[in-house]
């Protein structure tokens, strides 16, 4: 039996990548999970590792404590080739002539302002162009339209000074750039990009309007929109106003001051999941340097205690803080992935399913993250579900280059497989399946083996040799296959003879058919809870 | 219900006719913000005075509602003059978003007309206008958004984004407004002749698109459901236009296509076909690309090279792979579908024309069976009979061939039990023997052998 042993002596590797994610932390703190075996049981959903081997080979790592520690450096092994949009990693970017252009006009003696010192402008620099290679922007940003960074810290400026309360998050480097640097320590560089959203706040708006820009022009009454025009629309002209072509950049790194996201103010770690129901609280939101940390703390958690309701509730929690203040970056990804991750060991699709739709959008900014890997899974997610809707969409959004990387090959190849109906191929596949993708492949495994049993009794006359059945069919052991069989009432088909034991497929009729059917039709279409 | 209804309906065009090319820029022109109201109420029953005398009370009614709907009209062509960039409005900024929020308020007025102002079903071809463009808007408007900032920056109460909510906001609207019309049409008490009955189906194939559009197909079976449970006091189908019925049986036939239902597909898709105008070619070739692979699937059948000659587009995607099913080339077969496969996966066909792939495999086996020959006669007056019995190997040896690479026992025995599984080929397998025994009649049903 070449195939089984070989297995047995070659587990999948414990492989580095499923313990990273994208940002600077993750990479260097120690992983939240162990890699998978491929799993030969009957049972609905994969065996839980114990906490100890999950700690095992991994020593926790210190937190960086750099903030240029750049959280874009993709965290693993895996080519990005197949993400063109995925920004190439810090120090390798080579920037564009707009790009030194608009470095060059910054610092034109006719630009300059001699309130405003030359340190802070190239700390604002810094912020904005960052900002744009984090989000993968460096080309799509309008650099001539762009103002200048001394015009930008103007605005910083004006803005905290028409702010009620001292600004909770980290403030941008203006002025006293100590203690803000100081503050964005223990935070990423995500952080830093979310500074202008903040700096800007809604509140600040109106100071501003009078001071930057003249009442708006007198256009003839005729002009005016419909009556019904709403708040939204009326806040959208006068911003297009403000800004001129400027505005048609698109994700522009300091987004407009009007009606801005919840900024959080919440500094406590954890906090229990709630479904909103009504506009959020910022003492109730907590900021996105806090959810860095919130998210260490759980992966510690994670790792010491196993609970997963503690761990989806608390996942869910930072998801929705992050969603309602519209934090959209590689934290995030690091966010969604790891609640995928988990909620695939653990077998909870629902959650899963939501986390991959959720990264296929974020990919499909150009986020850094583990798009390679979280698009096999959904090809073997939708192969699960019988999606032939939600298959076709990940086919149609695979590049001919994702195409060649090894995870997603593996899963076409499966699905391949399946639609043909090639059980061979599908077994050989199912013992060799990368990343944690056999936790998926886990869950139609069963109703796979029901429907090449079904393929096998109606095709072989007299009988076959029960070795047969375990080897076609990816059993560990003839045990195993013997007592899949007798789990679907097939013992009389089985019969001893000397050396080996038969399955009597001749005598089988349709009797794994009902079987088969009812299997496809428990599919859970969505995968919701 | 006549021509009249679609004259009226072509006033509220937001597209200008061909020999008035101005004609958008002169209405907006006509009259401003303040007088627009008076103007067109005036402009009505003026119109109607110089026909039939000063308008009875009973009329007046009707004159309010569609002085609302005229004015919205000329507001929206505002909208979409400064979305031009006309400088006739002052080159105002504006965005598709504004034009479609005003073609909405017409939509609506529209809507308000049947239900308070006393509007005939003789005038609901502008329903359809209205629905039209107003797909067409929120499309350009969904479009525009994306480009600017996927996200915009409205209040999120939501656990996680919703990236096709996003994608989609406007043309969800309109879907809204769209089903609204579809109401108003399908609960219409009157007389069958006096009934806005007769819209049904053409708001129905706006709702069908816009489903599509919005990657929810399935969301048309509501729909579906909610014209068969009122079928008994409907118009028949026959009794519509035409062109309402073959893009109705067109849409009818994709949607069972991807539910798998390739017989019922079939069954729709083939009366679209019949119903098709004979010159209409982009339709038909609309209707062809999912009637081939359903056929492929039903009946085993494949394209002539005839069927295909007037479509290039066809010709270039089918052709191929006809071929190599014919020929029993799995290699070829597998390429043709690897050349095709982002047109078929856009046409979300590509897994149904995988599918072909077994026939091409039970044509090759075909081929080895009729290449075995005859048993000899045992007496020499009898019919001759084929042999019947076939080693594994030898169909391993074709199907290896076949693939361009050796393909190992097991698995030739794999795809030769899937063509006994599927009633491609009748027989068994005898794995002691390492053969195959086919039967001794049909053994390939449907082929002749």
């Amino acid at each position: 039996m070449p195939h089984a042993s070989s297995r047995l002596a070659s587990p999948p590797p414990p492989d580095s990548r499923l313990l990273s994610s994208p940002s600077a932390h993750d990479s260097l703190s120690a992983p939240a999970y162990t890699p998978v075996q491929v799993r030969q049981g009957f049972g609905q959903y994969p065996h839980v590792p114990s906490s100890t081997n999950s700690l095992g080979p991994f020593a926790p790592a210190p937190i960086p404590a750099q903030v240029n520690q750049n959280a874009n450096v993709p965290p693993n092994p895996t080519p990005m080739d197949g993400t063109p949009s995925a920004p190439p990693p810090k120090g390798k970017v080579s920037f564009s002539d707009a790009v030194r252009n608009y470095v060059r006009r910054a610092f034109l003696p006719a630009n300059l302002d001699p309130t405003i010192r030359r340190q802070d402008i190239e700390a604002k620099l810094k912020e904005t162009i960052s900002y744009a290679a984090d989000n993968g922007l460096l080309d799509s940003t309008d650099w001539d339209a762009m103002p200048l960074p001394v015009e930008l810290i103007k605005k910083d400026l004006l803005a905290r000074l028409n702010m009620p309360h001292p600004h909770p998050g980290p403030i941008s480097p203006v002025g006293s750039n100590g203690s803000a640097s100081k503050k964005r320590k223990s935070s990423d560089r995500a952080e830093v990009a979310a500074v202008p959203w903040r700096s800007t706040n809604a509140r600040t708006s109106s100071l501003e309007d009078r001071i930057t820009h003249p009442p708006a022009d007198n256009r003839p009454a005729v002009d005016e929109p419909l009556p019904k025009s709403s708040k939204f629309q009326k806040q959208m002209e006068k911003r297009q106003r403000r800004w001129g072509n400027y505005q048609s950049a698109p994700r522009s790194p300091t987004p407009p001051p009007t009606m801005g996201p919840v900024v959080g103010t919440c500094e406590v770690l954890e906090k229990r999941y709630l479904r909103l129901t009504s506009a959020p609280v910022p003492s109730q939101v907590r900021p996105e340097h806090v959810l860095h940390k919130t998210v260490e703390l759980l992966k510690k958690k994670w790792r010491k205690e196993n609970n997963y309701s503690y761990i989806c509730d608390q996942l869910k929690s930072v998801r929705q803080d992050l969603t309602v203040q519209r934090i959209k970056n590689n934290f995030t990804v690091s966010v969604y992935e790891l609640h995928a991750r988990i909620a695939l060991e653990k077998g909870d699709l629902g959650e899963y399913n939501q986390c991959q739709t959720q990264l296929r959008s974020l990919y499909g900014l150009g986020l850094a993250g583990n798009p390679i890997e979280f698009k096999a899974y959904r090809i073997l997610y939708f192969i699960h579900t019988a999606n032939r809707t939600g298959l076709s969409d990940a086919l149609a959004d695979l590049t001919p280059a994702e195409k060649r990387e090894l995870p997603i090959k593996h899963a076409l190849h499966v699905r391949t497989a399946l639609a043909l109906g090639n059980y061979h191929r599908f077994f050989r596949l199912y013992l060799d399946t990368p990343n944690m993708g056999a936790y998926l492949m886990d869950m139609f495994v069963v109703r796979e083996r029901l429907a090449a049993l079904c393929n096998i009794c109606k095709a072989y006359k007299p009988d076959v040799k029960l070795r047969f059945i375990t080897e076609e069919l990816g059993f560990e052991s003839d045990h195993d296959a013997a007592q899949f069989i007798v789990d679907y009432n097939g013992q009389h088909l089985l019969e001893e003879r000397g050396e080996h034991i038969a399955l009597l497929t001749g005598k089988a009729g349709a009797l794994f058919e009902s079987a088969r059917a009812a299997a496809f039709r428990r599919v859970d279409i969505k995968g919701q809870i | 219900m006549g021509m009249k209804g679609y004259d009226l309906a072509q006033t509220l065009s937001p597209i200008p006719p061909a020999d008035k090319p101005d004609r958008l820029k002169a209405v907006w022109l006509s009259t401003n913000h303040y007088g627009v109201k008076d103007d067109v109420t005036h402009g009505l029953v003026q119109a109607l005075t110089s026909r039939s005398g000063y308008p009875r009370e009973e009329v007046r009614e009707e004159v309010n509602g569609w002085t609302e709907v005229f004015s919205a009209y000329w507001k929206a062509i505002g909208e979409l003059l400064a979305v031009d960039g006309d400088s006739i409005v002052n080159g105002r900024r504006t965005s598709w978003t504004k034009v479609y929020e005003a073609w909405k308020e017409m939509t609506m007025a529209l809507h308000r007309g049947y239900t308070h102002h006393n509007f005939e079903a003789w005038t609901i071809p502008c329903l359809y206008t209205a629905g039209k463009y107003l797909r067409a808007f929120a499309i350009k408007s969904d479009e525009e958004r994306g480009q600017i900032d996927a996200g915009g920056d409205g209040l999120e109460i939501r656990d996680d984004f919703d990236p096709e909510m996003e994608k989609h906001q406007q043309l969800r609207d309109c879907e809204q407004q769209l089903k609204r019309i579809f109401t108003l049409c399908l609960t219409d008490r009157a007389e069958i002749t006096e009934s806005r009955k007769w819209g049904i189906y053409a708001i129905v194939n706006l709702l069908f698109k816009t489903y599509f559009k919005l990657n929810s197909a399935n969301l048309a079976r509501t729909i579906l459901k909610a014209l068969s449970t009122n079928k008994g006091n409907m118009p028949p189908l026959e009794a519509f236009p035409a062109a309402q019925r073959v893009t109705f049986k067109y849409y009818e036939g994709v949607l069972s296509f991807l539910e798998e239902n390739y017989v019922e597909a079939e069954k729709h898709l083939d009366e679209a076909w019949r119903g098709c105008k004979k010159d209409a070619m982009p339709n038909k070739e609309r209707i062809l690309a999912y009637l081939i692979p359903c056929r492929l699937l039903t009946t085993h059948t494949l394209p002539s090279k005839a069927l295909l000659e007037p479509f290039p587009r066809l010709q270039k995607s089918f052709l191929p792979l006809a071929q190599c099913i014919r020929r029993g080339d799995l290699h070829g077969f597998d390429l043709a579908l690897q050349q095709g496969e982002e047109e078929f996966v856009k046409r979300r066909i590509y897994l149904t024309l995988e599918r072909g792939r077994d026939i091409a495999l039970r044509n090759l086996l075909r081929k080895v069976f009729l290449a075995k020959g005859f048993e000899e006669p045992k007496n020499p007056g009898d019919a001759p009979l084929r042999k019947t019995r076939i080693r594994v190997a030898e169909f391993g040896a074709a199907i290896s061939f076949a693939n361009r690479e050796t393909t190992d026992s097991d698995e030739v025995e794999c795809l030769l039990a899937n063509m006994i599984y599927k009633n491609l080929m009748k027989g068994y397998i005898s794995r002691e023997h390492g053969i195959v025994v086919l039967s001794k009649n049909g053994a390939f049903p449907g082929t002749g052998v």
